[in-house]
């Protein structure tokens, strides 16, 4: 049981950090990224790709993150520009919609130059045991990531002068507006920082299982199960949502078996909005 | 305003005498498409896997049609059309299998993808009138479904799939026979489609897709109505999906699949015209075509689903027939204008 809800920590802080890329965009603009574990699996087939092509991993990491960035300031540049022009509900719909394209897109791109690539990284090392459980190195490590990342956004977003702007436009972009803060910028730099977080995820991720090219519609919904349980644009309600449901499904899967676990995060999702349409920790009006 | 009363009326019917015009009106447009779509097995009959893509085109024309309903009355992005498509599919295809008739099992299929499709509208409608839950639990459900088929093999067959054998020897085999039950399933919904909108619910739909809050504010439930788009566009799409089922006499995991069904019917709806009767019809012939001609490209065909989903709603977002609708009246309106500036 120990091992299992482990386990389900290991998940579920990936699932987190998941979440946290989805949610903070949506929260700045409104736009709810339906490509984003595609752009997890971008990120993670061009380091696969580098390390085929036997560079070490410390090249092919940053090259590809840096690599997945770009790919999100391009599409915040260019796509999201008419988005952002709009107000209200045809703004959530339209950008909701482009995305959904964008995820097509690199999904068919892939699937059709490189069927059969994946990416897993594999970390020599013994078993740690964690209370008295021998968990594998690779899902620590993985872990550690997601922790650090966490972490470095939580201080990003309490104590730097850019992330207290980014919080304030997300409260209220008129307000920050006059505030002298220009929402474009801020919304720009944090689609590419979401954009790295997601390639950051199918890092953390592969040193568990592998990255498949065909997985990125999954990993989406993941993210957006995550966010929305979490509450949309609260970034450590993304992480206390993923944690939460990271367990339940591995505790699910291991009681009932694998098929049930997606349900069951569908099922949490349905009664969050029921329930607690702002999320466990939300504070939209 | 008008009065609560008269809302109940059909569109255009302003006296009595003007029932039978508008009536004609209203249905004619369906009736031509019928008759023409019905000539298509003449050209084709003899490649039968000509036939078999035509016959997918229709179902596709099907799905869109219901889909409108949902997405285009009341505005509710329903990410999960393969999947109701599925459920109504897979049980209609188990239940056969265990003895029932497929004519009992077809509507039973419906009916469940109409009970899920209303339970997933309320779920997303009950609080907010936001689009974006409605966006997330679809999706989500999508997955869901999808780890269904593939976990519980005993009633699915996993990826292997299911055979379905309560199709064979009837109407649903060969080519010609089932292309004009499929022709038949198009032009019922699409007559289903137009009394809805002539109907109260029409009314009520319009309202709230024109402007949420006024229709809620004028006494029009916008929550109730939404469920009520999302009941009937489900069942739909359920019972399009069972008889796919019962036709191919094969599903699997692929058959209702996210990629391969809701991407298609959203860029066939939107390209033809979200909002319009015809509108799916169109699209479907087109990207059927489309993908006729695409046939050696496999996945480079998804890749233009995508661009041609950014292409339609950042450029094209109201379709081509309300274009050419637009583009018509304005037509009208022209000489009109000119005879009555030549009366002052």
């Amino acid at each position: 049981m120990t091992a299992v809800v482990l386990d389900g920590i290991v998940l579920g802080l990936q699932l987190g950090l998941l979440g946290v890329g989805l949610t903070l965009v949506y929260g700045l603009g409104g736009v709810l990224n339906l490509a984003h574990g595609q752009f997890a699996v971008l990120g993670a087939i061009v380091i696969a790709r580098m390390l085929d092509a036997s560079f070490s991993l410390w090249v092919a990491i940053p090259v590809g993150l840096v690599c997945i960035g770009l790919v999100g300031l391009l599409i915040d540049l260019t796509l999201m520009r008419p988005v952002y022009k709009l107000r209200g509900e045809e703004r959530v719909l339209l950008g909701l919609l482009l995305m959904l394209g964008v995820g097509t897109i690199i999904d068919g791109l892939l699937e059709w130059r490189y069927p059969i690539e994946a990416l897993s990284i594999r970390i020599s090392g013994d078993p740690v045991p964690i209370l008295g459980v021998s968990m594998r190195i690779g899902g620590l490590v993985g872990s550690g990531i997601a922790l650090v990342a966490g972490a470095a956004l939580f201080v990003f977003f309490r104590f730097s002068t850019f992330g207290r702007a980014t919080r304030s436009v997300i409260q209220d972009e008129e307000g920050a507006r006059l505030c002298g803060i220009n929402p474009a910028t801020v919304r720009t730099t944090i689609f590419a920082l979401s954009a790295v977080l997601a390639g950051l995820v199918a890092i953390a991720r592969a040193m568990t299982a592998p990255i498949v090219v065909t997985g990125g519609v999954r990993l989406t919904i993941l993210a957006l199960i995550v966010a929305v349980v979490g509450g949309l644009g609260s970034v450590s309600g993304a992480f206390l949502a993923g944690i939460l449901l990271g367990v339940v499904s591995t505790v699910s899967a291991f009681y009932i078996g694998s098929y049930i676990t997606s349900i069951i995060l569908l099922a949490t999702a349905a009664i969050t909005i029921v329930f607690r349409p702002s999320g466990l920790l939300g504070h939209r009006p | 305003m008008t009065a609560p009363g008269q809302t109940s009326r059909p569109v255009g019917a302003r006296s009595p005498s003007w029932q039978a015009p508008s009536l004609l009106r209203g249905y004619a447009p369906i009736g031509a498409v019928a008759l023409l779509l019905a000539l298509v097995p003449i050209f084709f009959q003899n490649s039968p896997s000509r036939m078999t893509v035509i016959i997918v085109g229709m179902l596709f024309a099907a799905y869109a049609i219901s889909f409108n309903i949902i997405f285009g009355s009341t505005g509710q992005l329903f990410l999960c059309t393969g999947a109701l498509a599925g459920i109504g599919g897979f049980s209609s295809a188990i239940l056969s299998e265990r003895g029932v008739p497929m004519l009992v099992s077809i509507p039973l299929g419906g009916l469940l993808a109409a009970l899920v499709g209303g339970l997933l509208s309320w779920v997303a409608v009950r609080r907010s009138l936001d689009t974006i839950f409605t966006g997330v639990v679809t999706l989500a459900f999508s997955l869901s479904y999808d780890n269904l088929v593939l976990g519980r093999k005993d009633l699915t067959g996993g990826e292997t799939g299911l055979r379905v054998g309560a199709g064979s020897d009837t109407i649903l085999t060969d080519q010609v026979k089932p292309y004009y039950v499929f022709l038949a399933l198009v032009v019922a919904y699409l007559v289903l489609y137009r009394a809805i909108q002539r109907s109260h619910l029409g009314w009520a739909f319009r309202a709230l897709r024109d402007d949420e809050v006024a229709a809620e504010l004028a006494g029009v439930n916008v929550a109730r109505y939404r469920v009520y788009a999302g009941l009937i566009g489900s069942g739909m799409l359920g019972i399009a999906g069972a008889l796919f089922a019962h036709h191919r006499g094969f599903i699997g995991p692929t058959t209702y699949a996210f990629g391969d069904v809701d991407v298609r019917v959203l860029v066939m709806l939107t390209f033809g015209g979200v909002g319009s009767l015809l509108g799916p019809v169109l699209g479907a012939i087109v990207f059927t075509i489309l993908d006729e001609i695409l046939v050696g490209f496999n996945q480079l065909r998804i890749v233009l689903y995508g661009v041609t989903i950014v292409a339609l709603f950042l450029g094209f977002r109201r379709g081509v027939i309300p274009t050419l609708e637009t583009a018509r009246s304005k037509k009208r309106r022209t000489p009109a204008a000119s005879t009555k500036s030549a009366e002052d």
